[in-house]
């Protein structure tokens, strides 16, 4: 690797209404190098990118492209200079096949129309240079995300990329695909591409990235060569705060004596997702649910709480059989905070009292028929304070709010009321640092408070860190249950991929 | 490996089959009648004008918009001509010249209040449906008494677009121009392929450098081309135009998209499909006017198919999606296994 400079920032000034998100900012990336950037949400990771890649303008400072300084007014700018972005919601284009996608708006012409054969041979080509599991003609709504975050890096290559920005690549991706997307980007480091890699997942960064720059505050917290990188020395610059030791790699389980809460019995899905699952969560217990995306975990826990049809199996809360579907459950005493909380867990045109409101409002007071606004004002208040949620207005818009304070609303709104379990599925997905850990003392509290509570998680770290117990799944089957003993990563991961330790070679 | 047939070859072959039972039920009952030779001919002649404003509407329909102006716009078209007939001494290409030009006009105010005033298209359109319409209204020709006329347009030499060679009628020689061409400009251009990036979405699109109002806007201006190109085989065929041309008629190209396949949330279909459909919503009436079915009989049941094709899709699309997930899903596990 060479320690010539590709792109480089500096003194990068940027206020949104008279507020400094970044000051006096400073970034390079050298050329055939990962650049991982890292920061909390609101650091400024985005707004500097955004500044890089044209979709904002700087108030001051100086951008510089191969030693020369350069202005980028806007994204084709920044094509044009040879920096492709690959955004974390994939701009692919599913009707499209995957040759189309590639080549959107530069198809190859004859005749004026588009040469199919030679856009699908040019396709190939670069398939076959960086050797991508692709066909050029296949549909991109036939491939599923990992290969469709192929076609958005492919779409960057075809432009002679000389720089990729992947703002979090594997946040939909399964292990294996995102095992697969790490090998790319080393593949294309090595072929002199160079990659700012922005994550939030801490064991990507420290396994790829040559140098990493930390933003604290909208300001440079440290650049770090590789063998400076320290696992807990990069979460203190990030947060800026001495945290207590964490040992993330093992875990000794323990069990907890609750009476059973909820019991799922031969539970199965009429589409084979999942199949005769049976398990039990005590009171006070934290369940975590392990496997690879496509394992079934989500599709049971949503059976459980009634969103979808379970076709045979039965679902007991303290021992009383329970038809599952929304409203009963939620009468029950049973909270949900789905996978997708932008889709599913609020309504962000909503305030946070009406979130909080919506699904409490058999304890919120009526006066007649009409809903009594200072109690509903009262409860989300409560809310708030119960899991501080900054700034703390109650007639705040969620959705203008920060991934990691949205998440807490989704979680307040069940905290008001007495729960006996909750169910989170990916709790932390794309949550920063700060807030992740806030939200495991949330459920770290409910537990010890005696809920039950279900975490479905893809990261290991975070099922390590939440659960009493783990069980794993895998093709719609449990096939691992974790308890009273020492787990690591590496246990979980090899029952998820279907491999016990024993064989591994 | 059970080979993956794709989901669009798949809905085409249904939509074919749809087609080709409705054509054996009316065999059974019609008899000869259904089956000769002119009534086919008459099929495909009801069906052309459908389908020619169909290539347009299809186009908007693949972007997730939809028009429901093109009946009030046909009318707009005809009685613009019309007044040339009566009150001028131009030729009657210059006639029709002008009133493609309406119908550019027409489809670029769509286009304009829907692509760059960002009004819902459905409302839009529904705003210039009464729009054109009323403007057909102030133009429309009138007695002593100020009652509307209908209004003739009977020269031969405009006439004659409403014959055939043979047993084919002229409009279905230019539908099937129009189906060629607009199958063609679909597939095998960049316009085409901007047409279902922005229909599947406009984000990606706009990232993807795609000017996603300009595709829009240019997406209506052709159904005004098309509408207006209706609108002259239309009033040939009627020898005569009145202000309530086309009242109704913005029904009909948007069922025969469904019906063939393009999914009103956008993204996916073709003309192919369109002219299936179209030749199916015309094979339905003619059968029904042949069982001496009620008029108003048929709107039921034309109504009833429609919402029959809705609900079919929406149920296929679920179906094809979970089959598509998790066949995903196993090829993801199963590769390292």
């Amino acid at each position: 690797m060479s320690k010539e400079l590709l792109l480089e920032a500096n003194h990068i000034y940027k206020s949104f209404s008279g507020i400094p998100v970044l000051h006096d900012v400073h970034f390079d990336v050298r050329r055939g190098e990962v650049h991982a950037l890292m920061g909390e949400n609101g650091a400024g990771k985005s707004t500097l990118i955004k500044i890089i890649t044209g979709i904002y303008t700087k108030d001051a400072g100086q951008i510089s492209w191969e030693g020369k300084p350069v202005e980028i007014n806007s994204y084709q700018d920044c094509l044009n200079l040879g920096i492709s972005c690959i955004y974390q919601e994939l701009s692919v284009i599913p009707p499209l096949t995957v040759a189309q996608n590639v080549y959107l708006r530069k198809e190859p012409l004859r005749a004026g129309l588009i040469d199919y054969n030679k856009m699908n041979s040019m396709t190939q080509q670069l398939i076959d240079l960086y050797d991508f599991p692709l066909k050029p003609t296949t549909l991109v709504e036939d491939l599923g995300m990992g290969q469709r975050q192929l076609v958005e890096i492919l779409k960057g290559l075809s432009n002679d990329s000389k720089l990729l920005i992947m703002d979090e690549p594997t946040s939909s991706l399964s292990g294996k695909e995102a095992e697969s997307l790490f090998g790319i980007i080393c593949k294309l480091r090595d072929q002199g591409v160079s990659i700012i890699y922005i994550s939030h997942r801490l064991e990507e960064v420290y396994r790829l990235s040559d140098r990493l720059t930390i933003l604290r505050d909208g300001k440079n917290a440290a650049v770090l060569e590789k063998d400076e990188i320290i696992p807990k020395m990069v979460i203190e610059t990030m947060i800026g705060k001495e945290m207590e030791e964490v040992d993330d790699s093992s875990k000794e389980l323990r069990s907890d004596e609750g009476p059973v809460c909820l019991e799922v019995k031969s539970l199965t899905d009429s589409a084979n997702r999942f199949r005769n699952i049976s398990f039990q969560v005590r009171h006070g217990e934290i369940l975590g649910i392990g496997g690879l995306i496509g394992a079934g975990r989500t599709e049971i826990v949503r059976a459980i709480y009634g969103v979808d049809k379970a076709a045979s199996g039965e679902v007991l809360l303290d021992d009383e059989r329970l038809d599952p579907n929304p409203a009963l459950s939620i009468s029950k005493g049973i909270g949900f905070v789905p996978e997708d909380r932008r889709k599913q867990g609020f309504i962000p045109l909503l305030s946070t009292v009406k979130n909080v409101a919506l699904t409490n409002y058999d304890i919120i007071k009526r006066t007649g028929m009409a809903i009594d606004e200072n109690d509903e004002l009262e409860l989300s208040k409560k809310a708030i304070e119960a899991i501080d949620i900054r700034p703390a207005d109650p007639q705040k818009e969620v959705g203008t709010m920060s991934g990691g304070n949205q998440q807490k609303v989704v979680l307040g709104k069940w905290l008001v009321r007495g729960l006996k379990l909750l169910i989170v599925d990916e709790p932390t997905a794309g949550i920063d640092v700060g807030a992740k850990a806030e939200i495991y003392s949330i459920l770290d509290q409910l537990a010890s408070d005696g809920v039950a509570v279900i975490v479905v998680s893809s990261d290991l770290q975070e099922l390590l860190r939440v659960s009493h117990r783990i069980i794993v799944m895998r093709k719609g089957g449990i096939v691992r249950e974790f308890k009273d003993e020492t787990v690591t990563q590496a246990k979980i991961l090899a029952a998820m991929q279907g491999v016990e330790e024993g064989e591994k070679r | 490996m059970k080979r993956h047939i794709k989901q669009s070859t798949m809905r085409r072959l249904i939509s074919l089959a749809m087609l080709l039972a409705l054509i054996a039920l009316f065999g059974v009952l019609g008899g000869m009648s259904f089956l000769s030779t002119g009534n086919f001919s008459e099929i495909f002649r009801n069906a052309s004008v459908v389908a020619i404003v169909g290539v347009g509407v299809t186009y908007v329909i693949i972007t997730s918009g939809i028009d429901l102006s093109t009946g009030s716009m046909m009318a707009l078209v005809a009685m613009t001509m019309a007044n040339i007939y009566a009150y001028t001494l131009l030729p009657i290409w210059s006639m029709i010249l002008i009133g493609i030009a309406v119908g550019l006009v027409a489809g670029l105010v769509n286009g304009i209040i829907v692509a760059k005033l960002n009004v819902p298209e459905f409302i839009g359109t529904l705003a210039t449906l009464g729009i054109f319409r009323a403007l057909t209204y102030l133009i429309a020709i009138t007695d002593a008494n100020g009652v509307i006329q209908s209004q003739p347009l009977t020269v031969p030499e405009y006439t004659v677009l409403g014959g055939s060679i043979g047993a084919v009628f002229y409009v279905t020689v230019a539908m099937a121009i129009f189906v060629i061409a607009g199958e063609v400009v679909l597939k095998y251009t960049r316009f085409g392929t901007n047409l279902y990036a922005v229909g599947a979405n406009k984000k990606s699109a706009t990232l993807s450098g795609i000017d996603v109002p300009r595709t829009r806007m240019i997406a209506y201006v052709i159904v005004g081309f098309c509408v207006a190109v209706g609108s002259v085989f239309t009033t040939a065929r009627l020898q005569s135009t009145t202000a309530l041309l086309g009242s109704g008629f913005e029904f009909n190209p948007i069922a025969a998209a469904v019906i063939g396949g393009v999914s009103l949330a956008g993204g996916s279909g073709d003309i192919i499909g369109t002219l299936i459909g179209s030749v199916f919503m015309a094979t339905l009436e003619n059968g029904l006017l042949k069982l001496h079915m009620n008029t108003a009989f048929q709107y039921i049941i034309k109504g009833i198919v429609i919402v029959a094709v809705v609900i079919f899709d929406s149920l296929y699309r679920k179906r094809m999606d979970r089959i598509a997930k998790e066949h995903g899903a196993q090829a993801e596990e199963g590769v390292g296994a």
